[in-house]
């Protein structure tokens, strides 16, 4: 069965909206410097516009809970995975290799091999790079598993991603032109609610990322209401 | 009521210009340059003009005339 037509809704856009659950959650591991905003934001937004809950290590800010416990309970708690290893590889003389990126897929991979519940059995997991094959020289226990590449290129990325989904049987996805251009829209309705709200534009390019984030899911809830 | 939108959008071959709603571009252009000289006429016709930047972020927004 399409499991895109299960009872679900569609709105307006076309899209649907899905409950959090771990048959719709995603885990993106993935850097949230400054560098990679540009990635990761369009990144979340593709997840969401796809009918599917993205789940990051910081979406919640509780210093009662360490890093990993955050992590391994998202990783239990999503059937899909995306690890972006563009920016494992130290970019300067004494920068240190990153190490939180590698150490995340093996514990996903782990969950999915080890865990006794046979659930964990249907994870299924990307890998973006920017250069092809490039994770492979620091990484090579990961050959055979077949990346996807993205160039560092926002557009390229939406694309590869809507890609992985269809691949895995989703098929009654927007196509990526429709949600690239929709990330566009969202930006413009971002930046005039902001702007209306007296944020300069300075202010509305940095905005921290997890209200950027709560502003897509906000975006995303009020375009489904919408039927 | 609120005036129409017209966005210029990084595409894979170019600068798209498309009109908020439309299903497809109204041109794609080579250059950025030449897509926000092609969204003159729209920019006159009353329309906003939204300049996106390559990832998506807004880089200038041109009220209408």
């Amino acid at each position: 069965m399409d499991p895109l037509k299960n009872g679900e809704r569609v709105n307006n856009f076309n899209f649907l909206v899905m409950p959090n659950s771990y048959d719709r959650n995603v885990f993106l591991n993935c850097p949230f410097d400054k560098d990679f905003l540009p990635l990761l934001k369009p990144l979340v937004f593709t997840v969401y516009r796809l009918g599917f809950n993205p789940r990051l290590a910081i979406e919640r800010a509780d210093s009662g809970e360490t890093r990993l416990e955050k992590i391994k309970e998202i990783i239990e708690s999503s059937r899909f995975s995306i690890h972006d290893l563009s920016r494992i590889k130290s970019s300067s003389i004494n920068e240190y290799f990153r190490m939180n990126m590698p150490f995340e897929i093996g514990l996903d991979l782990g969950c999915r091999a080890y865990n006794r519940n046979s659930k964990y059995r249907t994870k299924r997991t990307l890998i973006l790079e920017s250069e092809r094959y490039s994770y492979q020289k620091g990484l090579s226990d990961l050959s055979g598993i077949d990346p996807k590449c993205h160039n560092s290129d926002p557009q390229e990325l939406v694309f590869q991603v809507r890609t992985w989904f269809s691949e895995l049987g989703y098929s009654d996805l927007p196509p990526g032109s429709t949600v690239w251009d929709d990330y566009n829209i969202f930006q413009a309705d971002l930046y005039e609610k902001k702007s209306q709200q007296g944020f300069n534009k300075r202010e509305i390019d940095n905005l921290p990322i997890r209200e950027f984030i709560s502003c897509i899911e906000n975006w995303i809830k009020a375009h489904s209401n919408n039927q | 009521m609120a005036p129409k939108r017209v966005h210029i959008i990084k595409r894979e071959e170019g600068w798209a210009v498309k009109k908020q709603g439309a299903q497809r571009a109204s041109k794609v252009y080579t250059s950025k340059e030449a897509a926000k000289s092609g969204s003159k006429k729209l920019q006159k016709k009353g329309h906003d003009i939204i300049i996106h930047k390559r990832d998506g972020s807004i880089e200038e927004w041109r009220k209408g005339k």
